[in-house]
């Protein structure tokens, strides 16, 4: 009977809920150093953007297929990742269940934590085979929460996901920069990750779904005041990015400028959340002036997008010009 | 404790053998876990009803798809569970992705399971050798096998790696297998393959549109659509088998399955007239073969309603997104 626990692993929720997982994870394990903006700036996924057309709660989570939103983030770390996902219903779960909680167990052995769909994502920082389980840090417990072997992957949504990272090359930062900027216009320029869905808008048309939910007033008021937190988050994280590694490309500091813009806007759109009895609501009268201004941040970053472009193109880009064979969808 | 060498007998793709579903069946059948035909795997695992082409009918045609996605369902919709991954060969990681993959075809060559790589085709490992460093790959070109080192193991031509290793088997219900196939045929009719770009890529009833849009241009290419049409010439003769052979437990797919007997012997009609022109400038029957696509994209369409009819209830349930399960 064997059993481990990562100690060191400490998860706090501040960005996306993958990047809290992740950057606890690959701190803890040696295999990251700075700070979690450059994390998540560095894997591209500072700039991912979702909105449910009612401004649901999911979309902050709902950026495209995790493991094809994942999988070049990771990538571009320079790290080897192992991934298993899918949905409970499907009669083959029940074998590939087993087979995770073996590959989650061997992570743990080698000293490195593995990323678990809870929802939303967290760590899985320690097991026990002599009670069958897996301990499971949420971000919103002190204590990690016990999960039975038995139940790994079983949760309320239709979804299942662990990933696990292996060895790391070294990328130099440029480069990593580069494609990290490539992510960003890509996912900018994406209207829709989850078709044939297109009910969750991605990029710039995020804005519009998230100033239409707005405007037209029936949205859910928990999803709104969750996707306005988590914009402002990761738009504070792309400023402070940027502000690492502006020097790079003169037109970093023009793209940086456009941010600082945004993250200036900040303090007056989380003004107009309020909170009464306890609960952070949109304050109703404020909804015109968060529109506007959410269509000013719009035009700032298209502009910032653009100067990324402007980077991009002084580059072969090998992976986007040739067509892959994976990608775009999950299976059914 | 892992072996220095094994070579699986038996275990070789046969000759002019060049899609997945060929190596998944020669895997599978040497493994015991299936005795069925390869038509009616390739009609169980959907496969077989995959129907895209690149707008200029190239060679490519044919292996332009997600493989992660649908190669990985064609095993789960049998109850194969599998894992593989894949990339592009220049990508900063793939040394790390190279070991990974050596380790895990070796791990599975060690259970006796051959795996499934992607060498500028989709070929078998069915063997390897720790001594020389080499994979032993069987092709469906070359007899026996042939040495592959592991340093070139996803360094073809082409830019990318995939390899897929099969771990267990779970018996599924047969008639939910052959049902669930019958509407992901229809998913895959109307269906564009989202990974492609539409305005390159056609797929199902489109892919016929662009086929004789093609011909009727002259804008293809002449040795492309030599490797294009037989290979569909085969998939939809797989089709016409596996639906007469599922009469058995729906007679009222009577109608389908005469419908694809003729499709695939429109499309075999074409293989033929293809394989016997000489030249490329020696295109005279270009009208006839368009006929023939118009026939059998008709013909295509009528079966398809056919299964429509016959899978209503299933699809109904699942609403705006058939193939989702």
């Amino acid at each position: 009977m064997s059993n481990a626990f990562l100690h060191n692993i400490c998860l706090q929720r501040e960005s996306k809920s993958y990047i809290d997982s992740l950057y606890a994870i690959l701190t803890a394990a040696g295999l990251f150093q700075g700070p979690k903006y450059m994390l998540s700036g560095l894997t591209g996924m500072a700039f991912k953007m979702s909105v449910h057309e009612h401004l649901l709660p999911l979309s902050v989570s709902a950026y495209g297929q995790w493991g094809n939103e994942h999988e070049p983030a990771i990538t571009n770390l320079g790290l080897l990742s192992e991934t298993d996902a899918g949905r409970t219903r499907h009669p083959t779960f029940r074998w590939y269940q087993e087979q995770a909680v073996i590959a989650v167990k061997q992570s743990l052995d080698r000293g490195v934590g593995a990323i678990y769909w809870i929802p939303e994502f967290g760590v899985i920082q320690g097991y026990d085979d002599a009670d069958q389980v897996f301990f499971v840090q949420d971000g919103w417990n002190a204590e990690s929460q016990v999960v039975l072997y038995d139940n790994f992957g079983l949760n309320f949504t239709p979804f299942w996901y662990y990933e696990t990272f292996g060895d790391r090359v070294a990328i130099a930062l440029q480069d990593m920069v580069l494609e990290s900027l490539r992510l960003a216009i890509q996912d900018w320029h994406t209207p829709y990750k989850t078709l044939p869905n297109t009910d969750i808008a991605s990029g710039k048309l995020a804005y519009t779904f998230l100033r239409e939910g707005l405007h037209g007033g029936a949205y859910d008021a928990g999803g709104a005041v969750y996707i306005l937190d988590a914009y402002a988050v990761s738009r504070t994280e792309i400023r402070d990015y940027l502000r690492d590694v502006q020097g790079m490309w003169p037109e970093l500091l023009g793209a940086l400028n456009c941010y600082e813009e945004i993250v200036k806007m900040l303090p007056n759109m989380m003004c107009c959340m309020q909170e009464n009895q306890g609960v952070r609501q949109i304050d109703s009268d404020r909804i015109a002036e968060l529109v506007t201004e959410l269509g000013v941040a719009e035009v700032l970053e298209d502009q910032a997008i653009r100067l990324f472009q402007v980077i991009s193109e002084q580059y072969p880009d090998r992976k986007r010009t040739t067509l892959p064979r994976w990608g775009a969808h999950s299976p059914r | 404790m892992a072996l220095q060498k094994v070579l699986l007998e038996n275990l070789t793709l046969p000759q002019h053998a060049n899609s997945y579903i060929d190596a998944l069946h020669a895997i599978l059948t040497h493994q015991g876990w299936i005795t069925c035909s390869k038509s009616m795997l390739a009609g169980m695992t959907a496969t077989a009803f995959r129907f895209t082409v690149d707008c200029r009918l190239t060679a490519e045609s044919t292996s332009a798809y997600n493989w992660i996605a649908e190669n990985f369902l064609a095993a789960d919709f049998i109850g194969v569970t599998a894992s593989s991954a894949a990339g592009f060969h220049f990508e900063p990681t793939f040394p790390l992705y190279l070991k990974q993959a050596l380790s895990d075809i070796r791990k599975s060559l060690d259970r006796g399971i051959g795996c499934a790589i992607w060498q500028d085709r989709f070929v078998v490992v069915a063997g390897y050798d720790e001594d020389q460093q080499v994979l032993y790959i069987s092709d469906g070109q070359a007899e026996g096998y042939r040495t592959l080192p592991y340093a070139q193991f996803g360094k073809g031509d082409s830019p990318y790696w995939y390899y897929q290793f099969l771990e267990g088997h779970i018996v599924l219900d047969e008639i939910a297998v052959y049902q669930e196939s019958l509407v992901q045929a229809i998913f895959k009719w109307e269906t564009h393959e989202l990974m492609l770009p539409e305005a390159e890529y056609a797929c199902g009833e489109a892919a016929y549109d662009a086929m004789i849009e093609a011909f009727r241009t002259g804008n293809y290419d002449p040795l492309g659509v030599r490797e294009v049409i037989p290979y569909y010439a085969t998939a939809k003769k797989d089709i016409a088998t596996y639906v007469a052979a599922l009469e058995r437990y729906w007679p009222e797919l009577r109608d389908a399955s005469e419908k694809y007997r003729d499709v695939a012997q429109q499309w075999e009609k074409a293989a033929r007239l293809f394989t016997t022109i000489e030249t490329v400038d020696n295109l005279a029957p270009i009208n006839t073969i368009i006929d023939l696509f118009e026939a059998a994209k008709v013909l295509e369409e009528e079966a398809v309603l056919s299964l429509k009819r016959l899978m209503r209830e299933t699809i109904n349930n699942r609403f705006h997104d058939i193939g989702l399960r």
